[in-house]
């Protein structure tokens, strides 16, 4: 059934965004963090988002317009990557991180960034959950058909 | 009696059509964030008038009636974002609201038709 598809799609939305809210929010806790289990200070991640079966999109619906397999045009977290960018340091030479120098290595996290990116995952999540309540609507009206 | 295609079987096309709409609007949505992904979209007019002219000719001469195949297209024009994405938040909504709408009102008619087809039963009382 179309409709159901259509939930299918905005759901995985809703647990990728979730789950980007939890990467931002792992940023933001270990902002401070000098000491991972790694090794060095905690490093930004970043989610990277992937359309699922995307390619056969099209060919999907070439085919009677029944769709089989996984849902075409879900999203999905693909990978969580390291952000490259170089560690910030700080002279503080009392601190048990400090190397030789007295500097100590800190993750390189921007508050403000990650609170645009926080708004922009909640904003998206929003998006997606009043595409679910559209859709639901429209299947509680076709089901009305039936209580006329 | 009724001439031309019957109005259940068109009605019902139209919400196929409606619901797969829905759908490619979902993934436009869902996708929002999604690096190289475009918009798409189907072009509910042109489907339909696809459906109802094949319902019409196999109502006039006896031939298989067209199979819904709505055809996904990709949306030209919109602003695209430098990550390759091209979805857009306000044309998405209004997208959404509209395709709501009209699947409301084919929703309405078939009720109203079952309506007419009681009232029949029941003598007009």
């Amino acid at each position: 059934m179309n409709l159901f598809d259509s939930l299918s799609i905005s759901g995985s939305a809703l647990l990728a965004e979730r789950q980007r809210s939890e990467v931002i929010a792992a940023n933001m806790a270990n902002a401070q963090t000098t000491h991972t289990e790694a090794g060095g200070p905690y490093r930004r991640r970043e989610v990277v988002f992937e359309t699922r079966g995307a390619s056969s999109f099209r060919l999907a619906l070439a085919n009677n317009g029944e769709f089989h397999g996984p849902t075409p045009g879900s999203v999905r977290i693909s990978d969580v990557v390291d952000d490259p960018s170089p560690a910030l340091m700080r002279y503080e030479p009392g601190h048990p991180d400090a190397n030789k120098e007295g500097y100590v290595a800190y993750p390189a996290i921007n508050p403000t960034a990650e609170m645009v990116d926080l708004m922009d995952s909640v904003r998206a999540y929003q998006l997606n959950a009043s595409a679910v309540a559209a859709t639901k609507q429209m299947i509680q009206q076709a089901i009305g058909i039936l209580k006329s | 009696m009724t001439t031309g295609p019957p109005m259940m079987s068109m009605l019902e096309s139209y919400l196929k059509l409606s619901a797969s709409r829905e759908q490619a609007i979902s993934a436009n949505m869902a996708n929002i964030d999604t690096p190289g992904y475009r918009t798409h979209d189907i072009n509910l007019e042109s489907e339909f008038n696809k459906v109802m002219s094949g319902a019409l000719r196999s109502s006039e001469d006896g031939a298989e009636p067209v199979q819904l195949t709505p055809v996904f297209h990709l949306v030209q024009g919109l602003m695209e974002r430098p990550d390759g994405n091209n979805v857009s938040l306000d044309h998405e909504g209004l997208m959404l609201a509209k395709t709501q709408l009209q699947y409301q009102l084919a929703i309405q008619l078939i009720q109203n038709h079952f309506h007419q087809t009681l009232s029949a039963i029941n003598g007009g009382s």
